[in-house]
């Protein structure tokens, strides 16, 4: 590192020597060419190639110093063209500028590194600079999109150290397929792992394709849109920048559950010294007894009253450390980009540690016609987080602190070993143990590694020509070690306590990408005539290896290695390997700049689908229709700057996974025993005829761009219709399978997104811009097969996430009460307890209908407020936390009736069958406990939730220092900011838990969590940003 | 430079044209073979067999639940449902799931080998089924079982009526019985791969009769059958091999303290991998009525179905609310009488899936109806049935007799003016701990043994339930074909109507 910060130093003194030379000014005045419009104030004048620069005043005068040997000014406005203007031997230089279509004429980066002009583009796409991703400077860039794309959902699954971020563009269009976003990195597929590796400073943009029309060239890939990643090049003219952005955020519980602090430690209204539950009698501020006698006789008293926040107490405050020291620059025909990134990070977690470190060398340099770039980062990170499978019954450790009853005084068991009273044998707590404990005798350690990168070589054989051959990989590798220490228990003091086993499992895994693209592209002008055509190939080779050990009952206490196990260790080792090739051109045809007509088309062959039926074809086709370039009428309008519409369709199949094709059997984990080996036939069963799903997208957009572009409004509607899904079925049980594999079905998708993003306030010194994304989704299953009509994604048997005809998917079911054609509930009249119907029944979907994400950044004397804020609604989720609540006596709910025999609200009785007359006087039994925790929990509707929330999810404040203030010193940039995340969240009141957005798999079986996760978190901190 | 852009693209072209066949040649699993030998199927779907029955929330489980075997301790929450007579979709779904998905799936394979080479497989295989299919028809009336087991070639299978696959299985026996006789001489024969019999063909057989005559046991109640009983009888009789001459068990070679290994009852309800005493241990114990019942008939088998803690015998009434009152923490796990000794036997004890005892139950009881007219009398059959439930708790043959001598009603077989009460209460103590489902289904039929108590607190029926729910995933998989949901209080199956 100190070698790093020497090399640093030398290019600083290099670049600040530059600043020595001789200087001149220039002054002038900037107008608009459109007739009365007069003086443009706010136009931003600089020096090509440097950062020397100013902007216009409220007449439009400037005024510059430059260096003597400076050649040219660069007048820059938004909505503007931007102008260079040649100032050798002048000092006076004004400059007229014209009204640009932005919105048209900007390049976005599509499928497989294609450039395009966003007026050909024959689809919807949004990008996102780096400015708007990393403003809260985000650890991660995935959960850095929320709220910033129409049509793009991002959940966020935890706030644990090292979180999981689920990316779906437009909702889902498979059963059991995935569903994620392709992520594609400087033109080359990747992982979403690899987009989560990323350092997010080293992010130039993202270009958004939303759907499938417009990844169609990525063949069976191209389902779920794509994430298209460009990292930071650097631009040529630039000279040597380096740079140093230093963040530090404090993390902390948003909030927590919501609990009833009238009840305490007990079972059925009597109080119990050593209970996890809060069945008690009523808190009467009394010193009571907690925990067990000692042998001596003594033991711990508290008093019997609720510890406000007694669970919050045990969380920490997090620390994120995040720094990036950057170099980047060009010299003639190279270009270079180079990073190191560290960030450190302890959790709210006690103990739970995170450390990764990313370095990005991305190099280019042009030899006669051919550029040959590099673009390549390595990734290695280390973490260290509390095990999942903690005590006897393997729990999570939120489910240690959700047993702990409300007048615990939790804080004060932190000191485990020595505290006589936070030990495992005399802690109060008879059934789940010290949470503290949980956090020192389970953990989980693991160390990845990722190299993600391509070399590539563009050659311009001639002026219409283009050949561009790539190599890129995407491999990762990673070893964890996870462990846990032998508890046993003294039975006098805890009687009921599980022993805890030991074990260690050491783990391996290795994946390996490997894509070549090779692309040809020629250029032709016919008169009006325009054609672009992209002939290419591609290969794809993935190849996965996993291997675990596992020991148990350790010999060696706190002696975590496989050769201290007893019995047999417990071995898994797995490989796959696939592999696809496909042809693919791609024509567009255009007409006097304002008609486009796109056609392609993709043939793959896969392994891994049986021979014969191997291979696909991927046809698409789309149009481009630039109104304002079309009519004349219409052209070179203020109202309307721009106005195009976009229609396309395109067909994609999504692929199989390896080695799907074909039942097989597996060595059943108990056996050998002896010389007896045992397999097992796999549970899922295989249709003989399986084959690829079929996906077909259309897609109608809208671009205007309006005032001279100062509002542009984005809109696109598209349907999606999946077909011969390839799903995991729930067969009968009775047919001897588990699930089946088969091509079931179809699924309709449509919806719609509008983005409107604008300049408010435009001025010299204080600019507002606000952006305005909206995007509505609804997939429904239109048919199963015949004799089914649902499909379980996943399920408890009394909840799950389903696939339904006629249904939007996914659909949460779950036990329901029996209820009159008025809704009433139906008790029965001998216990008042309500009767549940025997199925599940729906309950919602569990994506939203409606997102909502507001961006703004407003900008005033060297200060930026930048926010994003999103809003989701029209969805339900399954709250894992509300219902284990229940059992603990610590809900709301649970006092509602004061913990009494009581008549169900708006209830009633079944007096014959279809008679039902309103319940006044049938208290339900049990009030006091039982008819809680074992029938108002059995029924699972009661943790349906709304899923609606609102969030401020990032708020920066950052101020950057004017350039006056650096004029004789080397530094050229220096930004000092105030971050926050997750400011604020906004929660139906029936929402008691968490984060709705908190899943606990990461597969469509969206809509389920609750204790798997830690509370949320928010954070706040500081950044700075220094370039010299 | 142009070289290097000719290499890179001489490089994928060829790349790309080596494509031939071979180069999509990679979609053979590596890790999981899809073809095996019989010797490699039998032995999981035994170990499924011994662990569905066995395990904690097996079939057996239930049984002692229905049956007042088993209770609960203090500070545990653990069989709330079954206190409840919560008999709902969710209630024991393994019972359907796990039976078909995982056991039934095993013999199928070996069910559908037609090389005679296999036929002493296959006839295994058939014993097997009928052995699982009557324990589905037991609990859940009709099934699928015509076009079960179908795998992708019939994911939602019909039901058949109850009482027809009854007889089905009467004919799958009979005929795995004569695959058995006329094997070729080449016919593989099991060995150390058949965890039940070791590759005894002639002790398939007689298991194969036995489970014949719990068939026809079942029906013995229903009118009419009487006919069908006695000429199914005489088959067994011409057959010629007889019956089980010792308990069944499955035992594949469970060694103690290994994970997976040992034997399932020990594993989840005594001591799991590590010698730990496992919560479900703690968490489960006796029964105040059926201490009272063994210890006011001098029954010496109280000291081995249940654990004799320093305290005395204590059990807990099913269904308790409140346990400390008047005594706190009375009914602590180290206060009351966890499963005995004579059920935990050791890690590495078979897993019986049939007793001896019942075997001979079942030959009294049809004796003592006059279906079964040859033979040992149905007082040595109910006295052999006895003795064998003491055999098999680790108690003599004379304290067996000791036993049944004393007169007492219900013990004591001429002192016994209900023979078929008698025999029924006897079977309840005889399953209890092992085969317990059986005397559920005994109760269904019979109504007998008489006087055992309801849960406290928590149900409002009038009676236990006589059957299972269908599972909840079989309305959502196979909802055309599951029948309406039958009443789990009076709908009996059809052998109890």
């Amino acid at each position: 590192m100190k070698k790093l910060f020497l090399f640093f130093v030398l290019f600083v003194l290099a670049g600040a020597s530059t600043l020595w030379a001789q200087t001149k000014v220039i002054t002038g005045t900037v107008t608009s060419a459109v007739e009365g419009e007069g003086a443009i104030p706010g136009v931003s004048v600089f020096v090509k190639g440097t950062t020397i620069a100013t902007s216009s005043d409220v007449n439009g005068r400037y005024s510059l110093t430059v260096p003597e040997d400076a050649t040219t000014l660069v007048f820059s406005f938004i909505g503007m063209k931007q102008q260079e203007v040649n100032i050798a031997g002048r000092s006076v230089v004004n400059c007229v500028m014209e009204s640009d279509v932005v919105g048209l004429s900007e390049v976005v980066v599509t499928a497989l590194g294609i450039k395009r002009e966003k007026r050909e583009i024959t689809y919807q796409t949004q990008k996102v600079d780096n400015a708007e991703l990393a403003a809260a400077q985000p650890t991660r860039a995935g959960s850095a999109l929320a709220g910033k794309v129409a049509g793009l959902q991002i959940n966020v699954q935890d706030n644990s150290v090292n979180p999981t971020t689920q990316i779906i563009l437009r909702g889902l269009r498979s059963i059991s397929s995935d569903n994620q976003a392709l992520v594609v990195i400087d033109g080359v597929i990747a992982s979403l792992g690899a987009f989560d590796d990323l350092n997010p400073n080293d992010i130039a943009d993202l270009s958004i394709l939303k759907g499938a029309t417009a990844a169609a060239l990525y063949g069976s890939n191209a389902a779920n849109g794509a994430i298209v990643v460009t990292t930071k090049k650097g631009q040529a003219g630039e000279k040597i920048t380096v740079g140093i952005n230093a963040s530090y955020t404090a993390e902390q519980v948003a909030y927590m559950p919501r609990f009833q602090s009238k009840y305490g430690t007990g079972w059925e209204g009597a109080y119990d010294a050593v209970e996890n539950t809060n069945w008690g009698p009523r808190f009467d501020g009394t010193l009571r007894q907690i925990g067990p006698t000692w042998p001596d006789g003594t033991y711990q008293a508290v008093p019997y009253a609720p510890v406000k926040d007694n669970l919050l107490a045990f969380f920490n405050t997090g620390n994120n450390f995040n720094n990036t020291v950057y170099l980047s620059g060009s010299h003639e025909s190279s270009k270079f980009y180079v990073s190191v990134g560290d960030q450190r990070a302890t959790g709210i977690v006690p103990d739970d540690s995170y450390q990764r470190n990313t370095v990005r060398v991305n190099a280019s340099k042009k030899v006669g016609k051919v550029e040959l770039s590099l673009n390549s980062s390595f990734f290695k990170d280390e973490t260290d987080v509390v095990g999942g499978t903690i005590g006897s019954q393997d729990r999570p450790l939120y489910w240690f602190l959700l047993n702990t009853s409300a007048n615990i005084p939790l804080e004060r068991y932190s000191d485990w070993r020595n505290d006589l009273y936070a030990t495992p044998d005399g802690y109060y707590n008879a059934y789940y143990q010290n949470p503290y404990w949980a956090v020192g005798t389970n953990r989980n350690n693991s160390k990845s590694n990722r190299l993600n990168g391509n070399v590539q070589a563009s050659w311009d054989p001639l002026s219409w020509l283009n050949v561009t051959a790539r190599i890129g990989t995407n491999t990762y590798w990673t070893s964890g070690k996870n462990w846990r220490a032998a508890q046993t228990y003294d039975p006098d003091l805890q009687p009921s306590a599980g022993a805890v086993s030991s074990f260690v499992e050491d783990s391996e895994s290795q994946s390996s990408e490997v894509i070549e693209d090779l692309l040809v592209t020629g250029s032709f002008e016919f008169g009006n005539f325009s054609l672009k055509a992209i002939l290419g190939g591609s290969n794809y080779n993935y190849i996965y290896r996993y291997s675990q050990i596992r020991a148990d009952n350790l010999s060696i206490p706190d002696f975590y290695d496989i050769s201290n196990g007893t019995g047999t260790p417990t071995v898994t080792a797995d490989a796959s390997q696939e592999v696809n090739f496909g042809f693919f051109g791609d024509f567009t045809l255009g007409y006097g700049d304002f008609l486009y007509f796109n056609f392609s088309g993709r043939n793959d062959w896969t392994s891994t689908l049986a021979k014969g039926n191997n291979n696909y074809f991927y046809p698409g086709f789309g149009v481009s229709f630039v109104l304002t370039d079309a009519i004349d009428a219409l052209k070179n309008n203020d109202i309307l700057s721009y106005a195009k519409l976009t229609a396309s369709n395109s067909t994609v199949y999504n692929d199989l996974s390896p080695y799907r094709i074909n039942e097989s059997y597996s060595k059943h984990g108990s056996f050998p025993f002896g010389a007896v080996n045992g397999f097992v036939l796999s549970g899922t069963s295989v249709d003989a005829n399986i084959k690829k799903e079929k996906l077909n997208t259309t897609e109608f957009g809208a671009n205007l761009g309006l005032f001279r572009s100062r509002i542009m409004i984005d809109f696109s509607y598209f349907m999606t219709t999946t077909s011969d899904l390839i799903t995991f079925t729930t067969p009968s049980r009775a047919s001897g399978s588990t699930s089946f594999l088969t091509n079931i079905g179809s699924l309709k998708g449509n919806g719609y997104e509008l983005s409107l993003s604008g300049s408010i306030i435009r001025g010299k010194n204080l600019s507002w811009d606000a952006s305005l994304n909206y995007s509505s989704e609804t997939t429904v299953v239109k048919e199963i097969y015949e004799g089914l009509d649902e499909v379980a994604v996943t399920s408890s048997g009394s909840y799950g996430i389903y696939a339904i005809v006629d249904m939007p998917y996914p659909q949460l079911k779950a036990n329901t009460y029996v209820r009159d054609p008025q809704g009433r509930v139906v008790v029965d009249p001998a216990t008042g307890w309500p009767l549940q119907n025997a199925a599940l029944e729906s309950m919602g979907r569990t994506t939203p209908k409606h997102i909502i994400g507001l961006n703004t950044s407003l900008k005033a004397f060297g200060f930026a407020l930048s926010t994003t804020i999103d809003y989701r609604t029209g969805h339900v989720f399954y709250s894992q936390g509300q219902d284990t609540m229940e059992f603990t006596g610590r809900s709301m709910e649970s006092v509602s009736a004061n913990r009494q025999d009581f008549v169900v609200p708006n209830s009633v009785i079944e007096t014959s069958p279809g008679v039902y007359v309103e319940n006044t006087n049938i208290p339900v039994q049990n009030g006091r406990q039982s008819y809680w925790t074992d029938t108002y929990n059995d029924v699972k509707e009661n943790y349906v939730i709304d899923a609606t929330a609102f969030k401020i999810r990032e708020l920066a404040l950052t101020y950057t220092l004017p350039s006056t203030l650096m004029k004789n010193t080397p530094l050229q940039k220096v930004s000092v900011g105030l971050i926050a995340r997750n400011l604020y969240t906004l929660l139906p009141a029936e929402n008691a838990f968490s984060d709705p957005e908190f899943n606990n798999s990461n597969s469509n079986a969206i809509g389920v969590g609750g204790y798997f996760q830690m509370p949320p978190t928010r954070s706040f901190g500081v950044n700075l940003n220094i370039e010299f | 430079m142009k070289s290097i852009i000719k290499f890179a693209i001489v490089l994928m072209v060829t790349g790309l044209l080596a494509s031939c066949e071979g180069y999509l040649d990679v979609n053979t699993d590596p890790n999981n073979p899809t073809s095996v030998t019989p010797d490699l199927v039998l032995p999981v779907g035994q170990y499924y067999t011994a662990q569905y029955h066995s395990q904690d929330r097996g079939l057996s489980h239930l049984g002692n639940m229905m049956m007042v075997n088993w209770s609960q301790s203090d500070g545990f929450s653990w069989y709330t449902d079954e206190f409840k007579y919560n008999v709902t979709s969710n209630f024991y779904t393994g019972v359907f799931n796990n039976t078909y998905a995982n056991t039934l799936k095993q013999y199928q394979i070996l069910f559908k080998l037609e090389d005679p080479k296999f036929s002493n497989y296959k006839a295994i295989a058939m014993i097997m089924k009928a052995f699982h299919f009557q324990q589905l028809v037991d609990c859940y009336g009709d099934v699928p079982y015509t076009e079960a087991l179908g795998r992708s070639l019939e994911a939602t299978p019909v039901y058949d009526d109850a009482q027809a696959i009854y007889e089905d299985l009467m004919v799958q026996l009979t005929a795995a019985i004569d695959l058995i006789k006329a094997a070729p001489a080449m016919a593989l024969v099991p060995g150390a791969d058949d965890a039940m019999f070791g590759g005894n063909m002639t002790d398939w057989i007689r298991f194969a009769n036995t489970l014949k005559v719990r068939i026809l046991t079942r029906q013995s109640s229903m009118s009419g059958r009487g006919t069908y009983i006695t000429a199914e009888l005489a088959k067994i009789a011409t057959e010629g091999h007889g019956y089980i001459t010792a308990d069944v068990g499955v035992n594949p070679g469970y060694i103690a303290l290994n994970t997976g290994k040992q034997n399932p009852m020990w594993n989840s309800l005594g001591w799991d991998e590590s010698g730990t005493k496992t919560m479900n241990y703690n968490a489960t114990c006796a029964t105040a009525y059926v201490l009272n019942y063994l210890s006011s008939t001098n029954d010496p088998r109280i000291d081995r179905l249940y654990e004799k803690p320093g305290t005395g015998h204590l059990g807990v009434p099913q269904g308790l609310l409140d346990y400390d009152t008047p005594v706190a923490d009375q009914y602590m796990p180290d206060k009351v009488s966890n499963i005995g000794p004579g059920i935990l036997k050791a890690a590495n004890m078979d897993a019986t899936i049939f007793t001896l005892a019942e075997a001979y139950f079942n030959l009294a009881e049809l004796r003592d109806k006059g279906l079964l007219t040859t033979g040992a009398t149905a007082q040595s059959l109910y006295e052999s049935g006895i003795t064998a439930s003491f055999t098999f708790l680790g108690l003599t043959a004379a304290q067996a007799t000791t036993y049944y001598s004393q007169s007492r009603d219900l013990v004591n077989w001429g002192n016994s003016p209900n023979k078929l009460k008698a025999i029924i209460t006897q079977k309840w103590i005889a399953t209890n701990g092992v085969t317990a489902e059986q005397s559920w289904f005994d109760y269904s039929r019979t109504g007998y043994p008489s006087g055992i108590p309801l849960p406290l607190n928590y149900n409002a029926t009038a009676d236990r339930p006589v059957r299972l729910f269908y599972p909840s995933n079989e309305y959502s998989s196979n909802g055309e074909n599951v029948p309406a949901q039958p009443n789990a209080f009076t709908e009996k199956i059809f052998w109890g109507k």
